[in-house]
């Protein structure tokens, strides 16, 4: 699903990270570590297809052919606040359902779905951007979810939250990749999402080292 | 003293009474102003959406001119378009002087340096994660920019307010280039500036009413878009 050669980026002269090659078939959930500044959100981005690689290439396959991305609506990348579009929760939904293509009627239906699915019901009419950051995530991820992305990409979506919050993220996210989605997930602190996650990888000295989670963590440094 | 209100006097009668002449004053001043703000808007938002959004050589130049431009005395505006238009002058064959698209197009280069300015402080202070995620969920380029204006909505209709307040209470240019006509390019400013001399208070005074009450209302509706593009701002 994800092929990725030659990959390097940073901000000065020294590259940041350099991957080498990756292959990530997508059918592991994947907790992205590291410490401040090594380069997590940056990868991230770059995966999404927000950022350019200073160096390499990222593939992802998401139908029959290879593609670069940015893949819109295929794979999503939520921000670390995901943002929240300065109209009602309700809006928020059916603007992206408007941008997917959706008649009046499905577009209503849908957004009615996602509405109920993140519990955000009784907040339908009220701006987005006065909810909790509990909330604001929910809608956020309904908002991805009512595209149906293969992948998303979530980038620290525990930090600032408490456990009653992480749990019904959790919640979510375990729908989500029960209905075969994809999941990357960047974050610090370990949490009912990471360990939901079946791999890790890490950024440490500029290097991403891989590691699946049911094995006692022994980093093996990936091809370089 | 008993003379101003007097004249005061008169002037409400004549408000009141849907004189004709002093309504037609009014009605020219709004018909021109409002065309140039309709064509002065779509360029304004495409350069001003052009500046926030691309990097590009040159950009902090036109920025700078834009700034500078909103700065140019509204009658040194007229006296270019003067020069222009005036028979002998490059565009003279177009025999526009006096006339109400002569007031249009001076209008519209007072109002374009001031609706970029202030679009583009709109359009720059939108969050760059609007424009990723509108994009990586699906829009396109040109539903991703409207959703962006969208989000500067209050800043843009600040933008929109402030210009049509400007041009509609200039009288520099107006006067260069329309010439005052009574019937044809008397306005609101022309007629307040130049009719006065000639002893017509009351007519004067109501006209400085109405641009009064327009301005009492422009400057309403600034100040509660700028207090709702804060609220937004600070969400």
């Amino acid at each position: 699903m994800l092929e990725i050669n030659r990959l390097s980026h940073g901000f000065s002269a020294t590259p940041l990270w350099t991957i080498d090659h990756l292959h990530w078939s997508g059918r592991d959930m994947v907790h992205l570590l590291g410490d401040n500044g090594s380069g997590k959100t940056t990868l991230l981005r770059i995966l999404a297809g927000l950022d350019a690689p200073r160096q390499g290439n990222v593939r992802w396959r998401l139908e029959r052919q290879w593609q670069r991305p940015p893949c819109p609506a295929r794979v999503i990348y939520l921000h670390q606040m995901p943002y929240m579009f300065d109209v009602s929760v309700f809006d928020n939904l059916r603007l992206a359902a408007r941008w997917y293509g959706l008649g009046r009627r499905d577009s209503l239906m849908r957004v009615r779905s996602m509405l109920h699915w993140c519990g955000l019901e009784q907040q339908a009419r009220q701006r987005a951007r006065s909810l909790s950051g509990g909330e604001r995530l929910r809608l956020a991820l309904a908002r991805a979810w009512l595209l149906q992305p293969r992948v998303l990409l979530l980038d620290e979506p525990t930090a600032n939250l408490d456990a009653q919050a992480i749990a019904d993220v959790d919640g979510l996210v375990a729908d989500l990749v029960r209905a075969g989605c994809a999941v990357i997930l960047s974050a610090h602190h370990a949490s009912v999402l990471t360990e939901r996650c079946q791999r890790r990888w890490q950024l440490c000295d500029g290097l991403l080292w891989e590691s699946t989670t049911n094995a006692p963590f022994t980093a093996e440094r990936l091809l370089r | 003293m008993p003379e101003l209100l007097e004249s005061t006097r008169a002037a409400l009668i004549l408000l009141i009474s849907l004189d004709p002449d002093l309504w037609e004053i009014i009605g020219v001043s709004f018909r021109v102003s409002l065309t140039a703000m309709v064509l002065a808007i779509p360029p304004a938002l495409l350069i001003a959406l052009a500046l926030a959004r691309l990097a590009f050589p040159g950009r902090w130049l036109l920025i700078s001119l834009a700034n500078t431009m909103m700065a140019v005395p509204t009658v040194v505006v007229g006296l270019m378009l003067f020069m222009l238009l005036s028979r002998s002058g490059p565009l003279g064959e177009w025999r526009l002087l006096f006339t109400q698209p002569a007031m249009v197009i001076g209008q519209w280069f007072l109002a374009i340096p001031l609706l970029i300015a202030m679009l583009h402080a709109a359009l720059q202070g939108i969050d760059q994660r609007a424009w990723e995620t509108a994009r990586l969920h699906g829009a396109g380029r040109v539903a991703a920019l409207w959703r962006l204006l969208g989000e500067a909505r209050f800043g843009v209709m600040a933008a929109i307010v402030a210009s049509f307040g400007r041009i509609i209470a200039e009288v520099g240019s107006a006067v260069m280039v329309g010439g005052n006509i009574e019937h044809f390019t008397r306005n609101i400013t022309t007629a307040i500036a130049l009719e006065t001399l000639k002893g017509e208070y009351a007519q004067g005074i109501a006209l400085g009413l109405v641009l009064l009450v327009l301005a009492l209302i422009l400057n309403l509706m600034l100040g509660i878009l700028r207090g709702r593009g804060q609220q937004t701002l600070s969400s």
